[in-house]
């Protein structure tokens, strides 16, 4: 007889009878959701919009190679020490650079017309052809040099450089002066978004520039494709085969590092800002405890009368867990879309491809609910704890 | 009959403590057969409702036992005892205790919820339970919406949906004007004459006397239990 004395509750009716107080009390149960939102929101925007950023960096860096090296003349005090003229057949002939391209700086400003002296700060330098292919530039303009060019008084514009002198198309064939001469310019190239410096600059063929300009031909600057399993090898070496006499006068750098660099402060802020909703979500989770013991006061009438149709201390404690975790569950999925608009939105702004990580999705509205019912547990067990003849004589109900 | 009472209560005592402790009940016992109804009567404060509470082991008496169809309560588990309610008994408070979000069928089903029976099956029986207490009409009415003799009727209808061995009742009229209080009663009379077992807390002598058999309550104490000589329904 005693066997069939045994308490069952079936889950999905668990779950109705959760669902039905949430129901009930419309404007409490979205209110206490959107604390819950707001928090996962921030956290879902930030991973997002991060994700997003690093997406496009990641794509720029994929556009431009991890494996580009430069080396380059440090600086002693004002002045520069050039590198040997011979620097860039030897780096040329290492086992794992693929390419070697040289850039000089020839000291000339550029200006636009030859009485005018307005355009300051854009330099000139001289370009070995191979730097095109080198530093995969692309031209939105006219053409680069090739070996009939290099020669010839023809100039190609940094994106940069073209702006602060205002030549936006090659119609009409503008000119540059570079000390007195006239060049033409037949090239405009496009943004060098990690080569500020050489978007600054006027491009000559490094022939033109011994020619024309009497540029001594000891390169600046000289840009490697390195074959990438083998860049760790040859780095050591770059500075010591270039300058063999100065070897401590040469500077080697791999431009990727920015990138990654970048990525990683974008991390330290990421972090500050999880934090933020992470703050906001816990903030949450105390509004979702407070309800809910609120509630229980409220509804001792009803727990008590469950309490009398058959419902155990565990059904009870189960029913407001639950009614807390979907509470919180339903402002984890409100947060989750609220989080994905945000990053939609912002990624559109800055021109990125919107990057939303599954984790981040799943994972908001896995902790809202998670939050939920730890803020649950509390009065969940206040509730189950309640005398039941005490609280079917509270009158309530 | 050779079977154990359906409730057997010995010599009950419960204290609340205090200074001084409050003796509700002081040494109780109390026999109630299948089949029988019997009204609990007593003035206010003798103990009516905390021996309704015991009896439905809802509390726990401080010294004594209870005997639900022979089994010791104090025995069982929550899960066992809670199952013991959701089986065995059930219950009407004078404050009904509706659901107010939900209809009287859910109401009634809710008394079937915690047996595991399957919706389509409790609401099946609990459309039976209210045409069994007159309101096969209001089936899908809120609580709100029903007058307070009908809210009544709800709840007893979620009372014996799970056809219980027993149903306490806890001045089921108490919130209820005579004619409708006497519809309320006349309806449990109905009920026990189907079959059920029936305990009444009430005040009101009048409507005790119209029970089978009536107990008298003073002070914690059982003053007398009396069967009626001729029962007039
Ligand atoms: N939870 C409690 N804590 C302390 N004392 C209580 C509690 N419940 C009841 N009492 C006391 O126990 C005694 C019996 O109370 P009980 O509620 O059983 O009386 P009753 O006969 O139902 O009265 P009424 O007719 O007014 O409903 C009273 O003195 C009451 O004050
Ligand atoms: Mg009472």
């Amino acid at each position: 007889m005693t066997t069939s004395w045994k308490s069952k509750l079936r889950l999905r009716d668990l779950i109705g009878t959760s669902l039905i107080s949430l129901r009930s009390r419309r404007g409490r149960t979205a209110l206490t959701a959107l604390g819950i939102a707001i928090g996962i929101a921030s956290m879902v925007a930030v991973v997002g919009i991060s994700a997003s950023s690093r997406a496009a960096l990641l794509t720029e860096l994929d556009a431009f190679g991890t494996n580009l090296l430069q080396v380059q003349a440090s600086s002693v005090g004002m002045t520069q020490e050039p590198l040997p003229i011979d620097a860039q057949p030897m780096l040329n002939r290492l086992a794992d650079v693929s390419s070697a391209s040289a850039v000089t700086t020839t000291g000339f400003e550029v200006h636009r017309t030859t009485h005018d002296a307005s355009v300051v700060g854009i330099t000139a330098v001289a370009v070995d052809p191979d730097l095109f292919e080198t530093m995969k530039m692309s031209l939105v303009a006219g053409r680069w040099f090739d070996d009939g060019t290099r020669s010839l008084p023809v100039a190609v514009l940094g994106d940069v450089a073209a702006e602060r002198i205002g030549i936006t198309d090659l119609r009409g064939g503008p000119t540059v002066t570079i000390a007195g001469r006239q060049f033409v310019v037949v090239g405009l190239l496009d943004e060098l978004p990690l080569h500020p410096d050489l978007a600054r600059n006027v491009m000559i063929g490094d022939e033109a520039a011994v020619a024309l300009l009497a540029t001594k031909p000891n390169p600046s600057a000289i840009y490697l494709r390195v074959d990438l399993e083998g860049i760790d090898r040859t780095r050591p070496l770059l500075a010591a085969t270039a300058n063999p006499d100065l070897p401590t006068r040469v500077e080697v750098s791999r431009p990727s590092d920015l990138i990654e660099a970048r990525a990683q402060v974008d991390q330290s802020l990421q972090r500050l800002l999880l934090a933020l909703g992470g703050v906001a979500l816990l903030v949450g989770g105390v509004g979702i405890a407070n309800v809910m013991v609120i509630s229980v006061l409220e509804r001792r009438g009803e727990i008590g009368l469950r309490r009398a149709l058959g419902a155990t201390r565990g059904h009870i404690r189960s029913q407001f867990v639950l009614e807390a975790g979907v509470l919180s569950g339903l402002g984890g999925l409100l947060g989750v879309a609220l989080g994905a608009l945000i990053t939609a939105i912002y990624a559109r702004r800055q021109e990125w491809v919107v990057e939303l990580p599954p984790l981040a999705l799943i994972g908001g509205v896995a902790a809202a609910l998670a939050i939920g019912m730890i803020a649950g547990l509390y009065p969940a067990a206040k509730a189950a704890r309640l005398d039941p003849a005490l609280a079917v004589s509270g009158g309530t109900g | 009959m050779s079977e154990a009472p359906v409730l057997h209560v010995e010599r009950v005592e419960r204290e609340y403590p205090g200074t001084p402790p409050i003796r509700a009940l002081a040494g109780v016992d109390l026999a109630i057969e299948a089949g029988e109804m019997l009204a609990v009567v007593g003035p206010s404060g003798s103990g009516k409702s905390t021996l309704l509470n015991i009896m439905g082991t809802l509390d726990r008496p401080t010294a004594g036992r209870v005997m639900i169809e022979g089994v010791d309560t104090s025995t069982l588990s929550d899960r066992r005892l809670s199952g013991l309610r959701s089986a065995r008994l059930g219950f009407v408070f004078q404050s009904f205790h509706l659901m107010e979000a939900v209809s009287a069928l859910d109401n009634v089903a809710t008394g079937l919820l915690y047996r595991g029976t399957s919706g389509r099956s409790r609401r099946a029986k609990a459309t039976e339970a209210l045409e069994k207490v007159g309101l096969g009409d209001r089936l899908s009415a809120r609580p709100t919406k029903l007058s307070g003799g009908q809210r009544q009727r709800v709840a007893i209808a979620r009372a014996i949906v799970a056809e219980p061995a027993l149903v306490l009742a806890d001045e089921p009229t108490g919130n209820l004007d005579t004619a409708t209080g006497d519809g309320i009663l006349e309806l449990l009379h109905d009920l026990n004459r189907q079959g059920a077992t029936i305990v009444v807390i009430t005040h009101d002598s009048a409507l005790a006397s119209r029970m089978p058999r009536t107990v008298e309550i003073r002070d914690g104490l059982i003053q007398s239990d009396q069967l009626q000589v001729a029962v007039t329904a």
